[in-house]
């Protein structure tokens, strides 16, 4: 899901980073208007540490392999921290292995970071009747990543179809958005399933995690 | 400490003694440059300014394959699908496949670019440590926090991948295989990724402590006396400007 360099025009590329300007702004005026900000900067920087090492977990979907983008469970631990987070990803990402790129860091923060945010406000949802349960998490933690893959999927879709430099005739892209869409189905519903699995396994072994986002 | 993106960071080339700030602006902008440009006939020439760049920064050919090797793939797909799904000028035909000039054209278009860009970038973050780019891109106005989650989150990155193979190799040793799919597989990788965050989590804690021992908070101008820019660096990036530039007006006048 991330877009590489030289794909996209250079007005696209610029809007990518007025975007994500903005949001970066705000979360990081969110973050300052908890207690002392710099005491949360190294859990949330570890935390995106073992996220972008959890995306190295391959899940086996016969007869390949997925590995997870895990932008909505970053959402639900990381809460306002999680916009800030996945662009650093994506900037050691393009740095270190060449993965997504410098002229579309910003496109690509808004695909998979803006889809993040949203994640974080419908996890939040999970304690709006009182103590969260098991349950509860599940069902919210499966649902924020579920609609964050959508998301970022679409978002995706559209960018790459519309701005690739190519002439593709309308039939060819209607079916290359059905199949990106398609192909990006199972990959919602194993993101949304494993996110369950671990936001209710924190919840089980540090609630704190959960409760400080 | 040393880490992977640093191997080549304190070699001696023009690249490597000029001030990280203006190479930022510089390369950020023959980047933006660079995408900006769609006509073929300038391709060579893209091309051509950053192997000269690549060869003034003498960083070895092997350092930039390394990395290319993963973001090629994308590159491989396009340059496979393209010329036979875009256009309508038909140049030749692979028996029921017939192959486009328009495609061709994209695909060509494609690649050029995306090598230079992601070479002029491996180029702007080789040829300094990290510490030195963040501490420039703080200088440039990189809030606090971005800067400083950014060194954190890469001072730790190996040690918590480390975690993660650690975990892997105990749960081979037990006989987890995660070939198939199965809930309780599924489930199991799901608790090893929910371990990973904690372990983080709680090494925060002890990282925290020990990053106040030190003085961690206290305001630090990095701007004063981190960086000394001479004639030469500014020249540089006016150079760098200036060919920016020239592929600019090379696109809109073509």
């Amino acid at each position: 899901m991330h877009v590489p360099d030289g794909v996209l025009p250079t007005a696209v590329c610029a809007a990518g980073y007025a975007a994500a300007v903005p949001i970066t702004w705000y979360s990081i005026r969110k973050i300052n208007q908890t207690g002392d900000p710099r005491e949360n900067v190294p859990k949330a920087a570890l935390l995106t540490a073992a996220f972008f090492v959890a995306s190295w977990i391959h899940i086996p979907v016969p007869p390949t392999s997925v590995h997870l983008v895990l932008s909505g469970l970053m959402g639900a631990v990381l809460g306002y921290f999680a916009f800030p987070a996945i662009l650093i990803g994506l900037f050691l990402q393009a740095v270190m292995f060449g993965h997504g790129g410098l002229s579309t860091l910003g496109v690509n923060a808004i695909i998979i970071g803006g889809p993040a945010l949203l994640a974080s406000f419908i996890f939040r949802l999970r304690g709006l009747r009182g103590d969260a349960t098991r349950r509860s998490t599940g069902i919210f933690g499966f649902l924020a990543s579920l609609c964050a893959i959508g998301i970022s999927a679409a978002l995706f879709t559209v960018l790459l179809i519309n701005f690739i430099p190519a002439d593709l005739d309308a039939d060819t892209e209607r079916h290359a958005i059905l199949m990106l869409a398609l192909g990006h189905v199972p990959l919602m519903f194993i993101e949304g399933a494993f996110t369950a699995f671990v936001t209710v396994f924190l919840l089980r072994v540090r609630p704190q995690m959960l409760t400080e986002s | 400490m040393k880490f992977v993106l640093d191997q080549h960071a304190y070699l001696n080339s023009p690249i490597h003694r000029w001030d990280t700030r203006f190479k930022l602006i510089g390369f950020l902008v023959l980047i933006f440059a660079f995408s900006f440009v769609q006509e073929l006939y300038i391709m060579p020439a893209m091309a051509l300014a950053t192997v000269a760049i690549f060869m003034i920064s003498r960083i070895p050919v092997s350092f930039i394959l390394a990395r290319l090797r993963y973001p090629s793939f994308f590159l491989f797909a396009v340059v496979i699908l393209l010329p036979f799904i875009s256009g309508s000028d038909v140049v030749f035909s692979i028996g029921p496949l017939d192959v486009y000039e328009e495609g061709i054209e994209s695909a060509l278009l494609i690649s050029v670019r995306f090598f230079s860009i992601i070479t002029l970038g491996l180029i702007l973050f080789g040829t300094a440590p990290l510490l030195t780019s963040i501490k420039a891109m703080r200088s440039l106005g990189l809030p606090a926090i971005l800067a400083d989650m950014t060194l954190l989150t890469f001072r730790y990155l190996f040690e918590i991948g480390n975690y993660l193979h650690q975990m892997e190799t105990a749960l081979r040793l037990r006989g987890f295989q995660a070939r198939r799919f199965s809930r309780r597989g599924f489930s199991t990788l799901a608790w090893l990724g929910g371990s990973i965050l904690v372990r983080s989590y709680e090494r925060s804690e002890w990282i925290y402590k020990a990053m106040i021992m030190r003085g961690y908070g206290q305001d630090v101008n990095i701007s004063q006396g981190s960086f000394q820019s001479s004639a030469r660096d500014i020249l540089a990036l006016g150079l760098l400007i200036l060919l920016a530039g020239g592929f600019v007006t090379a696109q809109i006048l073509i």
